[in-house]
């Protein structure tokens, strides 16, 4: 018993089958999390190493280097780069997308263990730091406050951080710039000479003085008293009373020679939220957990506890990555309703049978929902990739149960009863519905072996394509035959059909379309040379309109977000940072009324933590982050104002470099990147600044930095030996002097309510604000007598040497540039010609990458795909009609999609991108598959048969409507997609664009230049075979085969 | 005695099965794919790609008056549609054990 034969002869089984198939999807649906892309794990290891007091070119030399050239022998490897700054090296190793990271890690932990034993003494043990998604925040918030900011730290750590990080979900919370409160005790130096007293004697003081002691037990009576000394001082006014030493006979307090200040900590970084102080609030996620709910309970939770914070606090949303993806989801989701209102329209429009149409169009939800258990299953995720697939498989999976149906429905009208036409026209029909899926399945599985970034994103587009679309099969021969058996019945034409009705309006028209298609391919068959010639022209000539599309790797999505970091001359103070900030706050509230919230950091948190070992930033950065108003609100896209805003930065003069970026991760990276290898310092920086120079110079490069920043300036005190070995000095007590004076010295900690603030003591301000001040500094000699830092040493300024970057063991400089307003190809076309027009001087290399380089690669693994691709569908085609020659006629009107796509991209001006250029690869099996619905008829008539051009001319008007129809509803699901405006479309619409040009154009010419080409392949007999085999059999003629008579 | 064979597209089985229970006949034999032509209209049944329909035959041996009945119930299917195609031969039935 075959399956079909089954499924009609049990129809209850087989509706209860699906039933199942349908609750386990809608279970997996619920439980599915809703994510932006794919989980993909970056692979990428950072090695970082300590060795404190070392400078720059010593850390290279000494750690960076040794590390490396061991590291350098993992498996997997890809790419090795680090950078060498002042005290710490940080090496990153970038493996393959496939490697195991957990084992990529030990072979890096075994590595670092050989090399470690011949590393300079004093070198920490490196740390090996796995990136994770999970570390990039969900959400920001901006905090300000008013009176209460003094306090916002303590308050928001108890209010909002320690019950936000109850929430199931949360991987961690965090403030950035929040004020710290500080007791400083700034002393006076001359004052503290005046009474024979230094700074470490006053931190001793207080920290003996600030202590609390038990002091044993005591027994009295018939007790047992704990003993204790109390000495901690409550109050921060305490400090003013403490006697720290004596002169003439008086006490000296502390009020003294010092004043005690309870204040926040001195300002390295500025937070500036719509330009009122405030702090921001980052929000983590647990890897795994599902960012949209994270957020949405995140967001519940923070409007419920904002009403318990002092008025003067508000919390406002800064980012909230959660929103993007869910309005993209929501986006995907919608496109998909409209493509399937499209497909019903067109099934209905073709069948004009409301039973027909539901049970082809029931086969949509059940193939599309198999698909979500497919990524319940393999932990997957809803995503922007995962719905974009499920929409460009909606068109196809109608077409199996389409061939089904029609076939039981021609059944039926010849007079069989429902149950019998559904087992026997399923029978003759099922074979070829599963060769037609097998060619889609063909094109559609090799994505899932793409390996890389581009790997992950299309993989998943393979899988959900090639399980729908097998889905679709099965349900088309089981579940549409079950259910034809039972909906559809015999009806009598109507004699007299209502004047709308299906068979007086649409039939006639597509009688009428058929006749004028028989027509035009007899005309056409007439003509073959000029039909061949004529399409060969046309392909030819599209080539030539290639030349005008512009590549581009990935689409960029208009997210509603503009990050800008802006970098000023080097070693500027904060204060003076903040004044710039204040203009270009000024500049943004003024230009840009779609700016809904600005929050703006100057400065960096020099306890900034594991960040800050990435990204280079110092006093003199400015970092914005923009919200703008949602894309359908505003006329201007973020790429305008971005542009605009770039503008704006080069007139202030103040500003060294600036990049704004408007992608928030993810597939957004879109540089073209200039790598300069070489050892010498100053010839690579000056060739990275005549690159940088001619770069600027090309229209669109936007965002041209240099990697290497400029030298800083710094004071450094040069001590003389001889004189520090007369006063019974060495370097460590002497820096660790000046340290206690300047930095200050942390003497104790005020404790209060559970927590500790602490008491730092130093000279004021005012005095240690000048070399001369520094050279005055007051030390103690080995002999308890005063000497001047001057007397032992000098301060000197001087230029401390870059951060060190190396790739692939080599110093490197890199030159980046953004395209604005052309595309990522072009941009990289003109940065190739002007570097290859520049000089490099000996030994010095220059290689142009970045996502360039990433797109190159994507296009070479695209190629790669398609010719797989066109391999595998020949496989099928070859060996569904045993023949050689047959495949290739239908392959005929590949060249021609693409003459589509180019097309397409050209009249809507779309740049080729990787998603594009994925969109035609995807092309091959769908248009093959209208090719096969023609070829395999016109080989049917010709075996029943009717002469060669007849055949043709008959197979044409019959198959015209199922090729017309798949077609349609392919390009119709696709079209929601190719049009959609809403977030995230960016991303999609290329190849939504790329497919239905290509589909339409090749649909044409499958219609007529197929049946052509196949008319000229199959003149010399192709059908003849039989005579051939007849031809030879001459027994009736009286000649024996055995005896040769 | 007379054997009546006939051969009928297989969408038909569940009539012919009708037609035999209508008229009472028990006993008959049954090949449920066989493949075929008509001599003058009937197209090939063949179960390939080309043809891809097949034929099932049924022969049953009655008593002489069934036969007419039957011709007639089997001309009347035939009428339903002439596609689709049924075709019933008569021949006498010279012993039988």
């Amino acid at each position: 018993m075959s399956i079909y034969k089954n499924a009609v002869k049990k129809p209850i089984t087989t509706m209860m089958v699906f039933a199942a198939v349908i609750v386990m999807g809608i279970y997996s649906l619920i439980y599915l999390p809703v994510d932006l892309y794919p989980e993909m794990d970056p692979p990428f290891i950072s090695v970082i190493t300590s060795y404190t007091g070392a400078n720059a070119s010593d850390i290279e030399t000494n750690v960076t280097r040794p590390l490396e050239n061991m590291l350098n022998t993992v498996d997997n490897l890809r790419e090795i780069s680090s950078v060498s700054s002042d005290n710490v090296s940080v090496i990153t190793l970038e493996f393959d997308w496939e490697a195991d990271l957990n084992e990529a890690s030990n072979d890096v932990r075994d590595a670092i263990d050989l090399v470690y034993g011949f590393l300079p003494e004093g070198v920490e043990r490196p740390t090996i730091f796995k990136f994770d998604l999970s570390m990039i925040p969900i959400l920001f918030y901006a905090i300000t406050a008013e009176e209460s900011y003094p306090g916002l730290g303590k308050i928001l750590e108890e209010q909002i951080i320690n019950p936000l990080n109850r929430i199931e979900g949360i991987g961690s919370a965090g403030l950035l710039g929040s004020p710290q409160r500080r007791i400083y005790v700034e002393a006076d130096p001359v004052k503290l000479a005046a009474y024979n007293l230094t700074i470490e004697q006053l931190g001793n003081t207080i920290r003996s003085e600030n202590m609390n002691m038990p002091s044993g037990n005591i027994r009295m009576g018939m007790m047992d008293y704990q003993l204790r000394v109390e000495g901690e001082f409550a109050e921060s006014y305490e400090l003013n009373n403490l006697v720290v030493g004596h002169f003439q006979g008086s006490s000296v307090f502390l009020s003294d020679v010092a004043q005690v200040s309870d204040t926040l900590r001195d300002l390295s970084l500025d937070e500036r939220i719509d330009g009122s102080q405030g702090v921001r609030l980052m929000v983590m996620k647990q890897s795994g957990a599902n960012t949209v709910t994270v957020a949405r309970d995140v967001k519940n939770a923070i409007a419920e506890l904002q009403q318990d914070l002092p008025p003067d606090i508000t919390v406002r949303e800064i980012i909230d990555t959660s929103v993007f993806i869910s309005d993209s989801v929501n986006n995907l989701s919608q496109t998909m309703l409209w493509a399937l209102f499209f497909v019903i329209l067109v099934v209905l429009f073709f069948l004009g049978k409301w039973r027909a149409t539901f049970i082809v169009i029931l086969t949509i939800p059940i193939s599309l929902i198999v698909s979500f258990v497919y990524l319940f299953v393999t932990d997957g995720s809803l995503n922007v990739i995962s719905l974009a697939s499920l929409s460009i498989a909606l068109g196809m999976v109608v077409d199996d149960a389409i061939v089904v149906l029609e076939n039981i429905s021609r059944h039926i009208e010849r007079g069989t009863s429902p149950r019998e036409a559904a087992i026997y026209a399923t029978n003759e029909v099922w074979l070829s519905v599963i060769v037609t899926t097998l060619v889609i399945v063909a094109v559609f599985f090799p994505l899932t072996l793409v390996s890389g970034m581009t790997g992950v994103l299309f993989s998943q587009l393979g899988w959900i394509v090639t399980i729908t679309v097998s889905a679709s099969t099965i349900a088309a021969i089981t579940l549409t035959p079950m259910l034809a058996s039972q909906l559809l019945e015999l009806k009598k034409r109507v004699e007299k059909p209502g004047r709308f009705s299906h068979q007086k309006t649409i039939e006639p028209f597509l009688e009428w379309l058929d006749g004028f298609y028989e027509k035009t391919l007899r005309v056409a068959l007439r003509n073959k040379k000029k039909v061949v010639i004529g399409g060969l022209a046309v392909f030819i000539g599209s080539l030539f309109l290639l030349g005008f599309i512009s590549t581009d790797f990935m689409p960029e999505s208009d997210e509603s977000r503009l990050n800008a970091s802006i970098e000023l001359t080097t070693g500027l103070r904060v204060e003076e940072t903040m004044k710039v900030s204040r203009e270009l706050e000024g500049i943004i509230r003024e230009r840009y009324p779609e700016v809904q919230l600005m929050a703006v950091s100057s400065g960096s948190d020099d306890a900034g933590g594991i960040s800050a070992l990435f990204s280079q930033r110092g006093s003199n950065s400015i970092d914005m982050v923009l919200r703008l108003s949602p894309v359908s609100e505003r006329n201007r896209s973020v790429w305008q104002i971005a542009d605009d805003l770039r503008r704006q930065m080069e007139l202030i003069p103040e500003v060294v470099e600036y990049s704004v970026t408007t992608s928030g991760g993810g597939f957004g990276s879109n540089t073209v990147d200039v790598e300069i290898y070489g050892f010498d310092f100053d010839v690579t920086g000056a060739l990275a600044h005549q690159i940088r120079d001619a770069i600027q110079a090309i229209p669109g490069a936007e965002d041209v930095q240099i990697s290497r920043k400029d030298d800083r300036p710094e004071l450094q005190v040069v001590l003389d030996r001889n004189k520090l070995a007369e006063n019974g000095l060495n370097t460590a007590m002497v820096s660790s002097a000046i340290r206690n004076r300047v930095a200050g010295m942390t003497a104790s900690m005020l404790r209060e309510e559970g927590d500790e603030y602490d008491i730092i003591v130093r000279y004021r301000e005012d005095t240690r604000s000048a070399i001369s001040d520094i050279e005055s500094l007051v030390l103690t000699n080995a002999t308890g007598s005063r000497v001047f830092l001057g007397e032992i040493g000098r301060v000197e300024e001087y230029w401390s040497p870059p951060n060190i970057e190396r790739k692939s063991r080599e110093r490197i400089v890199t030159v980046s540039a953004v395209p604005s307003g052309i595309a990522l190809g072009d941009l990289a076309q003109e940065i190739n010609s002007v570097v290859s027009s520049i000089d490099a001087p000996p030994g010095i290399m220059i290689n142009v990458g970045g996502a360039y380089e990433d797109m190159a690669e994507g296009f070479m693994d695209l190629g790669l795909l398609l010719v797989i691709s066109i391999i595998l569908v020949f496989l099928v085609m070859a060996s569904q009609f045993e023949s050689f020659v047959m495949p290739f006629v239908i392959m005929f009107s590949i060249p021609f999609s693409f003459t589509g796509v180019i097309l397409a991209l050209f009249i809507t001006n779309t740049t080729l991108s990787i998603i594009a250029a994925l969109g035609a690869v995807l092309l091959i099996g769908i248009v093959v598959k209208n090719g096969i619905v023609l070829v395999d008829y016109i080989n049917l008539m010709r075996d029943r048969g009717h002469a060669l051009n007849e055949a043709i001319a008959i197979s044409g008007k019959l198959r015209l409507r199922p090729v017309l129809m798949t077609a349609a509803t392919t390009t119709l699901a696709m079209l929601p997609l190719a049009l959609s405006r809403g977030e995230g479309s960016e991303i999609w619409s290329p190849m939504g664009i790329s497919l239905i040009g290509g589909l339409v154009f090749s649909t044409v010419v499958t219609l007529i230049l197929v049946p052509v080409v196949y008319s000229i392949f199959s003149r010399r007999g192709e059908r003849d075979k039989i005579q051939e085999v007849r031809r030879r059999f001459r027994f009736l003629n009286g000649e024996n085969p055995i005896s040769g008579q | 005695m007379k054997s009546v064979m006939i051969i009928f597209n297989q969408a038909n089985t569940e009539r012919v099965e009708f037609i035999f229970d209508r008229l009472k006949i028990k006993g008959y034999t049954w090949w449920s794919e066989v493949k075929g032509r008509g001599s003058e209209t009937g197209e090939p049944r063949m179960g390939t790609h080309t043809w891809p329909e097949m034929n099932s035959a049924a022969m049953t041996i009655v008593e002489d008056d069934k036969v007419d009945e039957l011709l007639e119930c089997i001309k009347k299917l035939d009428e339903i549609n002439k596609e689709v195609g049924v075709r019933a031969f008569v021949w006498n039935i010279e012993r039988s054990y």
